[in-house]
């Protein structure tokens, strides 16, 4: 976004004077929508920050956030987006934004233990879409590997309104012991050294953020402010900084992200109320750069770390070890202003903290035409006469099917946490490697469609979707953050959408006492022609997991164990993926958040969980009851008899209802016969409606009884076949 | 141990871990195997000391000449991380010491580039040699080869990760911590000889 009229005059008056040429980019970097949420700040308070369940860390306003996992253990989490960067060069733009997420997680000292990739691509079947498909996942798969990082978890869709704009949102989990933490948080102090460790800077990625923060043009000009990723760099500053840190050795570790050395230093010295006089020919560079280009390049893989004059020569000795490059470019004083010298001359003289803090803009909401489509119910529909094929329809829709094609590629195991893996549980859980038998899951989840037809809900039922499957897998939700891909915040037709699910994030969250610790706004989420992608709110979740042996999978363990149906089923089709698959229709009421629902189903499922008595948990979610029991006999290779007139529901008139209706709040498990009577007193005390609806069978398929008699039978090598070959087949002609 | 400090006296076994070394640049293995480390691990060899290469461990000896064959990217042009299931044949020496003769192992491989060839098949033959079961090769290797030794098993490259499957907790439904018996192996034969 360049500076607009009133910013220019904004920073004459700030400087009192003309702005130098380079003090001009440092603006623009800064107060792009990237660096600083100037369209977004007011509304991201409204998310809760605390939760009587989680004890908080580091909150928002640092490069990432951290909370309790046990006591003396901190998860560090952070989501990012690389939306536009993925558009122009999917496959270096989504490598880039796992390096950028990574080195947030370091920043607070913690070792990077899990990725997640939350992926909303276009339709696989256009060619430029399936292009960018394949390119971000091979991005991801490249970098993520490399660095030695197992990628664990994630979320994909497929729209064609993501053809030419996909959203790319990465997430890093960290693990680090609080004393370490606290090392990191010291802050610096005048006199303080200014240390840059990493790639040698060059001309790439100039202005990158300022890029982020504007729609694209089908322009070649795109493509210079696209970073290229070094994944053994990054390893090696994994390694260093993870080390300096361990050792107490750095004061504070900042990410030199988007925005670069600006952002970077601006926001250290406004935070800590200093200034800072830096010497931009000390910085290594990969070629001749001019005093601007520094000052805003966005080479990756580069780190600022606070160091004070005792501690350098140890910091240097692990830099020199590890091969890292690094300079010395500055020292912290009590000024205020950030003083640039290039060879001697001063090039940029500003005050921190109005460079830091752009003011707010106020923008307009208005709720567009379109906005009609989510509250009217959806149009009728005739219930299709053979219902496991509709079944299997939905199972093989790409948004449904097994994402096997991508998370193969994808180290999911590298460092040996990963108790459940992909396709084995609703989340990833990861163990501690103290030797305990505590662990962690992590999840992360959005609805494009819904928060398209309306972001309020949808956006309240991704918390909700996130929050399931954490409890699915036997965990407590401990927190999330959360990515909000809106459209252009300077349309009020796009800004509403994007208010709305600020929102709704709030709103779900504050009722599930889930804090959200931090986050990342993309605005200009559009094409060339100004049509904004689906608004989506991109959630993800930590939970903590007492023994992960204990760790629930979503796939049927056991025939003869009976499959129970937590929650009641309301008739809600609107935006579900039965109405897209099968009738091509994306309209209609979403399915209503019900946050007191929630919460019982979820305290049922973690109680029946601890005392082990069940084996199996999934989320009723995308394509509603006969997917999931479709999904946990696939992964099993197990078959079920299910009984569809012992679902509790209500207002159900049709069968494709109950079997398709995606209404929260609703789980499957799978309960050993003697279990019975516990699950039966539980659910009476938690006020939980449950019902045993079927059971587990051996018998290679999936039969559903209606009137005392069957009324489907699908196979289970069919519901394979469908639900495995249909990805790699939409991705590869 | 980081690969300047490696100082190859003191040591019983040596173990060239996976990962991705010089970030894979050029191809799997080949710029480590150009390093004073690699060399070093060579005087080892010759002294008879046992030494695994695990997955890029694999590709390092391979590329250095310490086991026979070439490791080319998998057929399918992308990374595959998955357990498979597997046969171990000819067993021997300080690494194979405790698997029978057609023992099946379970273990998940995560490669790139795991797809092998040998140059000339008389090269393994009779070696000890460890193969993917019938349709779990995941990478279209000659032979289903996942690992080689050489003849007298002292030195054995392995694509599939047997440190990733020795706790059972880490072992999806229907695979067993088979990793183990690589490392039980090597204790009994440090302790009692192979």
């Amino acid at each position: 976004m360049p500076l607009s009229r009133e910013d220019i005059e904004e920073i004459r008056r700030i400087l009192g004077r003309e702005p130098t040429r380079e003090e001009l980019a440092m603006f623009e970097a800064q107060w792009s929508e990237h660096c600083s949420y100037r369209s977004s700040r007011r509304l991201l308070k409204l998310l809760p920050e605390e939760g009587s369940r989680t004890r908080v860390l580091v909150g928002r306003g640092r490069d990432a956030p951290a909370i309790e996992l046990f006591p003396g253990v901190a998860i560090v989490f952070k989501i990012e987006s690389h939306n536009h960067p993925s558009a122009v060069d999917p496959y270096n733009g989504a490598a880039t934004g796992i390096g950028g997420i990574v080195r947030d997680v370091l920043t607070l000292g913690a070792k990077p233990i899990a990725l997640l990739d939350m992926l909303y691509l276009g339709d696989p079947r256009n060619p430029h879409a399936n292009w960018i498909a394949r390119g971000v996942v091979k991005g991801i798969s490249d970098y993520g590997n490399r660095i030695g990082v197992p990628t664990v978890a994630g979320d994909t869709w497929f729209d064609p309104a993501f053809n030419k704009q996909p959203l790319v949102n990465v997430a890093c989990v960290g693990i680090v012991d609080t004393k370490t933490l606290a090392s990191v948080l010291r802050g610096p102090r005048e006199g303080d050294l200014v240390l840059i460790a990493g790639n040698p800077t060059g001309r790439d990625g100039l202005l990158g953020s300022s890029f982020a923060s504007k729609p694209l043009e089908d322009s070649d000009s795109d493509i210079a402010a696209v970073q290229v990723g070094d994944p053994l760099m990054e390893k090696l500053l994994i390694d260093a900084v993870t080390e300096i840190a361990r050792r107490g050795l750095a004061k504070l570790i900042k990410d030199l992200g988007g925005g670069g050395l600006t952002t970077a230093i601006s926001e250290v010295a406004a935070d800590h109320n200093l200034g800072v006089e830096l010497h931009l020919d000390a910085l290594h560079t990969r070629q001749e750069l001019t005093p601007l280009e520094i000052l805003v390049s966005e080479s990756q893989e580069r780190m600022l770390l606070v160091v004070d004059e005792s501690s350098l020569p140890e910091v240097e000795k692990i830099l020199r070890r590890y091969e890292v490059p690094y300079s010395i470019i500055g020292r912290f004083d009590g000024s205020g202003r950030i003083r640039a010298f290039f060879k001697g001359r001063l090039v940029a003289d500003v005050p921190a903290r109005e460079l830091a803090k752009p003011r707010t803009l106020y923008r307009e909401a208005r709720p567009p035409i379109e906005a009609l489509k989510g509250i009217a119910p959806p149009p009728p529909v005739r219930e299709p006469e053979d219902l496991a094929k509709a079944a299997l329809k939905v199972l093989s829709s790409p948004n449904i099917a097994s994402k096997r094609w991508i998370y193969e590629q994808y180290d999911h195991e590298v460092g040996i946490r990963t108790v459940l893996k992909p396709g084995y549980g609703d989340a990833a859980v990861l163990r501690l490697l103290d030797g305990s038998g505590r662990g962690l899951a992590v999840k992360g989840d959005a609805n494009p469609r819904y928060t398209s037809l309306n972001p309020f809900s949808g956006a309240a039922n991704s918390v909700a979707e996130c929050f399931r499957n954490l409890v699915a897998t036997g965990a407590q939700p401990l927190a999330i953050v959360d990515e909000i891909n809106a459209g252009n915040p300077e349309k009020p037709h796009h800004y509403w959408f994007f208010d709305q699910m600020v929102k709704g994030v709030a709103w779900m969250a504050s009722e599930l006492d889930l804090p959200v610790v931090g986050g990342k706004v993309s605005f200009y989420n559009e094409d060339a022609s100004g049509r904004q992608v689906k608004p989506t709110a991109t959630i993800v979740g930590v939970g903590r997991i007492d023994n992960v042996e204990r760790a629930l999978p979503a796939c049927f363990s056991q025939p003869r164990n009976l499959i129970a149906i937590v929650g009641v089923t309301y008739p809600e089709l609107g935006g579900s993926e039965y109405l897209y698959a099968v009738h091509g229709i994306e309209a209609g009421e979403v399915p209503r958040p019900r946050p007191a629902s929630e919460l019982r189903a979820a305290s049922l499922v973690l109680d029946l969980a601890s005392r082990g008595a069940i084996a199996s948990a999934h989320d009723i979610g995308s394509g509603g009851l006969a997917t999931a029991i479709l999904e946990a006999c696939v992964c099993s290779g197990l078959g079920a008899s299910v009984d569809l007139d012992m679902v509790p529901s209500r207002g159900i008139e049709r069968l494709d209802q109950l079997l398709f209706s995606e209404t929260q709040a609703r789980y499957i498990i799978e309960v050993p016969r003697e279990a019975l009577p516990t699950l039966e007193r539980l659910a009476r005390e938690r006020g939980a409606r449950v019902a045993v609806i079927g059971e587990v069978r051996d018998s290679g398929e999936v039969e559903l009884r209606s009137g005392g008699k069957r009324i489907a039978s699908i196979g289970l090598e069919e519901a394979r076949e469908a639900y495995e070959s249909s990805l790699p087949r939409a991705l590869e002609w | 141990m980081w690969h300047r400090d490696f100082d190859p006296r003191g040591w019983d076994a040596v173990i060239i871990p996976g990962g991705f070394s010089y970030g894979d640049w050029l191809r799997a293995g080949a710029i480590a195997a150009r390093t004073e480390a690699v060399e070093r691990i060579a005087d080892c060899i010759d002294r008879g000391i046992p030494v695994l290469g695990i997955c890029n461990g694999f590709q390092i000896l391979v590329e250095a000449g310490l086991l026979p064959g070439a490791l080319l990217p998998n057929e399918s042009g992308r990374f595959v991380c998955r357990w498979v299931k597997l046969v171990a044949r000819d067993p021997r020496g300080p690494w194979l010491k405790l698997v029978e003769d057609g023992q099946v192992l379970t273990m998940p491989v995560a490669h790139a580039e795991g797809r092998y060839v040998a140059a000339d098949p008389r090269g393994i033959e009779g070696a000890p040699r460890i193969h993917y079961l019938d349709g779990w090769n995941p990478n279209g290797s000659e032979m289903n080869i996942a690992g080689v030794g050489s003849r007298n098993g002292e030195v054995l490259g392995l694509m599939p990760h047997p440190e990733r499957a020795v706790d059972r907790v880490l072992c999806p439904r229907g695979f067993e911590p088979s990793g183990r018996i690589i490392f039980e192996s090597l204790a009994s034969s440090l302790r009692e000889g192979w």
